[in-house]
């Protein structure tokens, strides 16, 4: 086995780990905060909004992130009349499927606090806006570190399905090196060794930051 | 819409590749489990019982296939495996064998923090009965253990039902796969990736609700 | 006490040794649990271990069925050292009955199934005799009628009722409580109590680690006061409730707000 293909092409493939980094971080708080919205209109939203919020949730559930991104960069052009850049269209694509997953994530997390905290703070005279952002949320975050951790992972994941509409990401450059030099073993395996050294601190981290602070998130 | 022809007849048209595209989804999801549960509960056991090495092999087993991305996977198994194993194996065993790998490293996850979950003093009990460390998993951890174990199983498999479509890419010729071929052939986009869109989310939407009403049925409160 | 009562305790303490421990010393890390422990148990005998938390009462009931292993000294059952030997371990422990203060009921089993899990498994007596056992020991305790119950339909006193159940059914020499009412409702207290109490009007020799010192002082032959690893004190419960020898009883006496 010969990976000298690997150092001959290092800054094509270097090129597409930024790239990965970018989309992931773009996309992953991009999805976050829509995530966030999604969760406090699913909570306090009007019956009409919760039932589609619910609707939208379920269906991300039930249609795999390759059919949305394909469908956002093919279809949605059409529909729309626009044109777009692959990254952009994996943006959104990502986005929306991943929105779903971090809205349960915050609803799962709220819900968790004690409702005893939420009463003692009603009996202090404190507003609902005043609870949640100063004793719900807090020990909320704390309670949500370890599925925040899996998100991250699963966004970074996601990204290399964004090769397949032609994102020049880390998956997709080593698709094109290994299609050039037929040399798929070599590349495919670096490929591996690379994102597992990019995937496996994030879970490992978030592990260590969560074992610290959770003594702040029991009520 | 700006003078745009949609032709919806193409799905009808393709109808019959398309059933039978779905039916290789739903063929390599329950391949894929019937696999990846015996194999995960052994390599969980592995990691909880085995002396040293090979509880770590075992668990490096785990965190690589948790740690890289399945379309990565399948692409390295469709390159890897058939020099490993000397064999030529049809691009759907691949995928199979992928998917696998796969599912199983995250079935053994669960095994493992599933059996970790149960009380010590439930084990303590057991033992002051008289009973043997076999005895105690067998009539009191694992039937105690399957309860957990089941909600995450169920969302595992509705996971995995979307996962199939990655096998697309090495031209499995499951839904993604044929949606996109007959959008090629046909030049008709949007209706064929919207039928794609629909048909996912007609058999994964039952799935998903059934997989909650699993996970409420089955919740441990302790 | 009265007169009869500790005649009978007097014989009771006559009678062979079911359990001794022998300078038994139980280590955690640095922290040493036990610390030198010495105490007979007598066939027949009600003893009650008393003490602060921490003092290492549980801790020596743990060591006796070998949950625990000890460090240093020994421990004797029915006049031979507990083995070490898993198989040799597993055989004693079938003659000593443990009762938990979180019950540990097995939840996926019901009240029947529990009681009759350790003959059918264990002592492989077959699955009829098992539950013949298993019905005797519920109607024992009071709860024939709830034999179909999940533990998770069942209120803490049943619950606990179940294990003290669960335990009998394996007939054994001896029975260990660990702290059995810690966990109750005041009402439901009474109900574990009374059960306990009958069985040892009918003579099994029992160690009790208790905080129940109305327990100890009705029920108990010999009541040892724990304190740091060590017994500071032993003795009927009429020296130890009445007539304290040490400091250490009277402190820990008048912390519970003991006034006899």
């Amino acid at each position: 086995m010969d990976y000298s293909v690997i150092t001959d092409h290092w800054r094509f493939l270097a090129s597409g780990v930024v790239v990965t980094l970018a989309l992931s971080l773009a996309s992953g708080v991009s999805s976050i905060a829509a995530g966030f919205v999604v969760a406090l209109g699913r909570m306090h939203g009007p019956r009409w909004l919760r039932a589609m919020i619910v609707l939208y949730i379920d269906s991300m559930r039930a249609i795999p992130v390759l059919v949305v991104l394909v469908w956002t960069f093919f279809a949605l052009p059409i529909v729309a009349g626009i044109t777009m850049a692959p990254f952009f269209a994996a943006l959104i694509g990502l986005t929306v499927h991943l929105a779903a997953y971090a809205a349960e994530i915050f609803r799962a997390g709220i819900e968790s606090v004690r409702p005893g905290q939420t009463r003692a703070a009603l009996a202090l005279g404190m507003s609902r806006a005043e609870i949640l952002r100063r004793i719900v949320l807090p020990q909320a975050v704390v309670r949500m570190l370890p599925a925040f951790g899996s998100f991250l992972s699963v966004t970074i994941k996601d990204t290399a399905i964004a090769s397949v509409i032609a994102v020049p990401e880390f998956m997709r450059q080593s698709e094109t090196v290994q299609g050039q030099t037929f040399q798929p073993i070599e590349v495919y395996t670096f490929a591996m060794l690379v994102y597992f050294l990019l995937l496996f601190p994030v879970t490992r981290g978030v592990d260590l930051v969560y074992r610290r602070v959770a003594h702040l998130g029991r009520s | 819409m700006n003078g745009l022809t949609l032709d919806w007849s193409v799905v009808w048209q393709h109808r019959e590749q398309l059933v039978a595209a779905t039916g290789t989804t739903i063929m390599l999801t329950i391949a894929t489990m019937a696999i990846a549960v015996p194999c995960g509960m052994i390599v969980a056991a592995l990691r909880l019982y085995a002396w040293a090495p090979v509880r770590a092999a075992a668990t490096a087993y785990v965190e690589l296939f948790r740690n890289v991305p399945l379309i990565l996977v399948v692409f390295w198994a469709f390159y890897v495996l058939p020099i490993w194993t000397g064999l030529g194996l049809s691009p759907l065993a691949t995928g199979l064998a992928a998917l696998s790998l796969n599912v199983t490293a995250y079935n053994a996850e669960t095994f493992r923090a599933g059996l970790n979950s149960i009380r010590r003093g439930q084990v303590e009990a057991a033992m002051a009965l008289g009973m043997s460390r076999t005895q105690a998993l067998r009539r009191v951890i694992i039937p105690q253990a399957l309860r957990r174990v089941l909600p995450v199983l169920a969302s595992t498999w509705v996971s995995l039902f979307k996962d199939t479509s990655l096998v697309s890419v090495i031209a499995v010729t499951e839904l993604a796969y044929v949606a996109m071929q007959v959008r090629a052939q046909t030049f008709r986009v949007l209706e064929m990736l919207t039928a794609m869109a629909a048909i996912y989310w007609l058999l994964g939407y039952p799935q998903a609700k059934l997989a909650d009403w699993i996970q409420r049925r089955y919740a441990v409160s302790e | 006490m009265s007169a009869a009562r500790e005649a009978k305790a007097r014989a009771k303490a006559g009678g062979p040794k079911i359990i001794r421990y022998r300078g038994v010393i139980k280590r955690f890390g640095s922290f040493t649990a036990l610390n030198g422990v010495e105490l007979d148990v007598h066939a027949g005998e009600v003893v009650c271990l008393i003490g602060p938390s921490g003092s290492g009462k549980s801790t020596l009931l743990r060591c006796t069925n070998g949950l625990e292993t000890i460090d240093g000294g020994d421990i004797e059952f029915e006049g031979a050292l507990l083995p070490k030997d898993d198989r040799a371990l597993r055989s004693v422990r079938t003659r000593m009955g443990m009762v938990f203060q979180s019950f540990e009921l097995f939840p996926h089993l019901t009240a029947q199934q529990n009681v009759a899990e350790g003959p059918r498994t264990v002592q492989k007596v077959g699955q009829a005799e098992a539950n013949r056992r298993a019905s005797a020991m519920l109607a024992k305790v009071g709860l024939a009628d709830k034999a179909p119950n999940f533990p998770s339909a069942l209120s803490g006193g049943q619950q606990q009722r179940v294990a003290i159940a669960r335990a009998l059914a394996m007939e054994p020499d001896v029975m260990l409580f660990d702290e059995p009412t810690s966990a109750l409702d005041p009402e439901t207290i009474g109900e574990v109590l009374n059960v306990m109490k009958a069985l040892a009007e009918e003579g099994m020799t029992m160690v009790v680690v208790t905080h129940e010192m109305t327990f100890a002082r009705r029920v108990g032959d010999w009541v040892a006061v724990f304190d740091a690893g060590r017994i500071v004190e032993q003795g009927p419960p009429a020296q130890i409730f009445e007539a304290p020898a040490t400091e250490r009883t009277r402190d820990f006496l008048s912390h519970l707000g003991w006034s006899g």
